[in-house]
């Protein structure tokens, strides 16, 4: 009975995993897929929950992209503020006037943390690798990808950026901070 | 009579032994550039030149690292550089853009934001104030640099910290890619490294160079890798090298050619070293005098000193060309003696300008020239006739004559025609005839400055056309002033006169400014009710900002920032570049980017109190100081050698038949100059002098009344073994690497081989019809 119990069992995980270890996304076949995107509008809610926050910062806004290095995004609720990647260049403007333009490479941690987003979107597996261990998970139609800081400096601040998606879409990007602090941001995006 | 002979020559030659033997032994040899930098007189032009000399920008040393590497292996590279540096001790700071490495800044303007920062002022630790400082944190945390400026804010709310950033990173300095300064073209990583010794010490300078060229080796580009070095201090160590080997390898190469010229002339060796005795005699008395008057011999000097001996062999060749077989020497002495003696005095004439320029590098030259032909004249003179017997020395060449026949009348007209074309091109390129640039009148090559301008430019250190000056008795009230010139300049920049600019005071406040900024931080009390009523309406937790609470009541408390603390640092560096001490009181400097209109914003800070300085102007004036007072000392030497050809040949047609030739082919040799795209520095026209001083050797022996035949001859000989010597050694010059020396290598060439033409072809003329 017993032994029987257990061929069952084994039968049941072997027909679980087999199809499983077929499907196994490949991180190049999952960057074919991103990158044949040629542009995309989304509108996102993020949550920033932090412990130096009474309750987690809802933001909401859209986020537009063109291939291959142009993003922005922009937050319309709570308060006003446009983020604007084009190449290398990275430009933060709030609606008190506040201004920052600055290099994406100019600095490690900003390079990361904005090239997580921009080189996923993109499919840059190279550009990804340059900054982070890259580990994908799923399927093609349900996918994971774990991106762990390569720079010891980065790391300190940033533990893991998780982008998750669909197909050619990413639904959310999942920024776990070394201290603790995370942010979600949840996406609905439409891509040509 | 033999034996009396021996005797003069053995005492003669135990001197010379004896006095080369003391000054192998106490000669300082110098080879500092600065020597050939030229003085400064007015205040700005001090400025100018002490900072070229000591300031802080002197003992720069610009790095690049260039390969065809990944821009990560090229940025690797660049830390790994920066990091060995850093531990050899040798560098006060060494910068390649990573934030990273600059901990020691960080923390120091960290501990001192509150009076660092401009934006500290009471308004700013109101309710009010708060509420917009927790607004712009809380967009702050939730930005896409979220995760990185996380940790501040508990810290710094009110954001002094971004404030201050640009205190780290200048708006100007060069791309930074994967943390870490990159040239334009992105195939290089550039580092900025101040050393430790000043840019005078070129020892010190030479150790630095090796120790960044060894750190390169020891990393991993030294595979597919090239290292670029320049600065100052590099330039020094490397001209230092320049000079010690070219002075020797020129002076060799000088001498043996001459030695070879004067075997092939007269065929004995016992004349050969008869005739180079002279100028043995010349040479240690020339640099006897130099190490008396001036305490040591620069190497550019020594490497001159092989002119010497072009000019000085030509005397005991005179002497010989003029003895009539079986003539004691004594005699031929005593005939032309009066020519010798006008041959050496203007050489020392042409010498005299340089001896007076106020280029202590030139003066010495001058010097060495003027004892050296002094010396050389009067070993030709009394110690050859009692060391050599009658028709000892005779010149044999005897094909040579035939090979130089007498120039036609006509070579005189057409002579004068090619001087007057020459007069006239000069005439029309008058204004463009000098050089305006202080740069070209430096002995760094031209390569080595290129590097340095290129390096420059990439990595944003000011190109410092455009300083703005405010002064103070102290380096406190400088320092007012700086802030009195920055709120004046903001304004300037704000209605679009310039770009931008940069202020000692931004790294280093004034005391009274730092103190008004300490008086403006409220008291504990004030500010945590101030802070808690600003929270309530934010999303931040109660006590997130205890750290803001300690770090204001202890700056409160606390000193204020001394430039002590910055030293080392590169913010230190920057504030020792701008703000100097000059003659009794302080000068802060303000480089200008992107001035608009110099002359307006002139009249406007004059009239704010301030200076406007334009360097390229200011160095312009400078040179044209200097060209001034050499063409005063030109004239002079012209008009003393003039004044000694009168009355030495003891009539105004002879002196004239004498000069016009040389006058003629100094010309002829600014217009060759011209021609070859140069434009005349003073160096040029310190060499026109000596060309002048030495051309007139070879005019006044075609011009000594003389029969046809034989003696003609002869003396067509003479004068090509003269010139001879002398184009052998001033080529030798035009090879050399040092810009004094080529200028004046290929002036005096081309200037000797017209003057001996013209020579020949004016006395065509003259001996036909005399």
């Amino acid at each position: 009975m017993i032994s029987g119990r257990l061929a069952a069992l084994s039968l049941a995980l072997g027909v679980a995993a087999q199809p499983a270890a077929a499907q196994e996304l490949a991180p190049g076949e999952l960057m074919r897929r991103l990158a044949a995107v040629e542009s995309s509008r989304a509108t996102f809610v993020e949550t920033r929950h932090s412990a130096l926050l009474k309750e987690p910062l809802v933001l909401r806004g859209t986020l537009t992209y063109r291939r291959p290095a142009s993003l922005e995004k922009r937050v319309e609720q709570p308060y006003e503020e446009r983020v604007a990647i084009d190449g290398d260049v990275l430009v933060i403007e709030s609606r008190r006037g506040r201004k920052l333009k600055t290099s994406v490479s100019g600095s490690p941690g900003i390079a990361a943390l904005v090239e997580g987003i921009r080189a996923t979107r993109a499919g840059d597996l190279a550009a990804l690798e340059r900054h982070f261990d890259v580990g994908v998970a799923g399927r093609a139609e349900r996918w994971s990808m774990t991106l762990k800081p390569a720079d010891a400096e980065v790391a300190r601040h940033v533990a893991t950026i998780v982008v998750s998606g669909v197909a050619g879409r990413i639904a959310r990007v999942e920024v776990q901070e070394a201290g603790g602090d995370r942010s979600v941001m949840d996406i609905r995006e439409e891509v040509k | 009579m033999n034996r009396r002979r021996a005797a003069v020559l053995g005492l003669w030659l135990l001197a010379l032994a004896g006095s080369a033997l003391w000054l192998q032994r106490h000669l300082e040899v110098r080879t500092e550039m600065t020597v050939f930098l030229p003085p400064s007189a007015t205040p700005a032009q001090r400025l100018l030149l002490g900072q070229l000399r000591e300031g802080a920008a002197s003992r720069l040393m610009l790095i690049e690292v260039r390969g065809s590497a990944a821009p990560d292996d090229l940025a690797h590279a660049s830390r790994d550089l920066a990091r060995r540096l850093r531990e050899s001790g040798l560098f006060l700071s060494v910068s390649n853009g990573d934030l990273a490495a600059l901990a020691a800044e960080r923390e120091l303007i960290l501990a001192h934001r509150y009076l660092l920062s401009p934006a500290v002022e009471a308004g700013r630790f109101s309710q009010k104030g708060l509420e917009t400082a927790l607004q712009e944190s809380l967009e702050a945390l939730a930005s896409p640099a979220g995760a990185l400026l996380r940790a501040a804010i508990p810290v710094d709310p009110t954001g002094e910290l971004r404030e201050l950033a640009r205190l780290l990173v200048p708006g100007e300095g060069p791309q930074v890619r994967h943390g870490v300064w990159f040239s334009r073209d992105g195939t290089a990583v550039l580092l900025i490294a101040e050393t430790r010794a000043a840019s005078l010490d070129v020892e010190a300078q030479a150790q630095a160079a090796a120790t960044v060229r060894r750190a390169f080796d020891a990393g991993a580009l030294a595979c597919c890798g090239a290292l670029a070095l320049a600065g100052p201090g590099v330039f020094a160590a490397q001209a230092r090298e320049t000079i010690e080997t070219e002075s020797w390898r020129l002076s060799l190469a000088a001498t043996a050619l001459v030695l070879l010229i004067l075997a092939a002339a007269y065929r004995s060796a016992a004349a050969v070293a008869i005739c180079a005795l002279p100028a043995a005699t010349g040479l240690l008395v020339g640099i006897g005098a130099v190490a008396l008057g001036f305490g040591a011999v620069h190497g550019i000097t020594l490497a001159f000193g092989a002119t010497l001996i072009g000019e000085s062999v030509d005397y005991p060749s005179y002497l010989f060309n003029n003895a009539a077989p079986g003539e004691p020497l004594e005699r031929t002495i005593a005939r032309v003696g009066p020519t010798l003696r006008i041959a050496v005095l203007t050489t020392v004439c042409g010498a005299l300008a340089m001896a007076l320029s106020s280029f202590a590098g030139l003066a010495q030259l001058g010097v060495l020239t003027i004892a050296g032909a002094v010396a050389a004249g009067f070993a030709t003179a009394w110690l050859l006739p009692a060391v050599v017997p009658p028709s000892a020395i005779r010149l044999k060449s005897p094909g040579l004559p035939r090979l130089l026949p007498p120039l036609p009348r006509a070579a005189a007209w057409i002579a004068a025609a090619l001087v007057a074309a020459a007069l006239a091109f000069v005439a029309a390129r008058h204004d463009r005839l000098w050089d305006e640039d202080l740069a070209n009148l430096s002995p760094i090559p031209e390569d080595a400055k290129k590097l340095d301008q290129q390096l420059r430019a990439e990595l944003g250190a000011p190109d410092l056309r455009y300083l703005l000056v405010a002064r103070g008795a102290e380096r406190e009230t400088a320092l007012q002033r700086s802030e009195a010139a920055e709120a004046w300049l903001q304004k300037q920049a704000a209605s679009g006169a310039l770009a931008g600019f940069d202020l000692p005071s931004r790294y280093l406040p004034s005391r009274k400014m730092q103190e008004a900024r300490r008086a403006a931080l409220p008291d504990a009390a004030t500010l945590e009710r101030n802070l808690r009523a600003a929270a309530a309406r934010s999303p931040f937790r109660e006590g997130t900002f205890a750290p803001f609470l300690r770090d204001v009541a202890r700056a409160r408390a606390g000193g204020l920032l001394e430039p002590e603390a910055l030293r080392g640092t590169a913010l230190g560096l920057k504030v020792s570049a701008l703000l100097v001490e000059e003659g009794e009181g302080w000068a802060a400097l303000a480089p200008l980017r992107g001035v608009r209109d110099a002359a307006r914003l002139g009249g406007d800070a004059a009239a704010a109190g301030f200076e406007l300085l334009d360097l390229k102007q200011e160095s312009n004036r400078l040179v044209g100081g200097y060209r001034n007072e050499s063409l005063r000392l030109f004239a002079l030497g012209l008009a003393c050698i003039a004044a000694l050809l009168a009355l030495g040949l003891r009539s105004a047609g002879r002196a004239a038949r004498v000069f016009l030739p040389v006058a003629g082919a100094a010309i002829l040799t600014v217009a060759l100059l011209l021609l070859a795209g140069r434009a005349l520095s003073l160096f040029n026209l310190v060499a026109l002098l000596l060309v002048v001083g030495i051309g007139l050797n070879y005019a006044l022996f075609f011009e000594r009344p003389q029969d046809e035949g034989d003696e003609r001859s002869r003396t067509r000989l003479a004068v090509v073994v003269c010139a001879a010597t002398t184009l052998a050694v001033f080529g030798c010059l035009m090879l050399s690497q040092t810009p004094v020396l080529r200028a004046i290598g290929e002036t005096v060439f081309v200037g000797c081989l017209l003057a001996a033409a013209l020579s020949a072809a004016f006395a065509a003329r003259y001996t036909r019809s005399a």
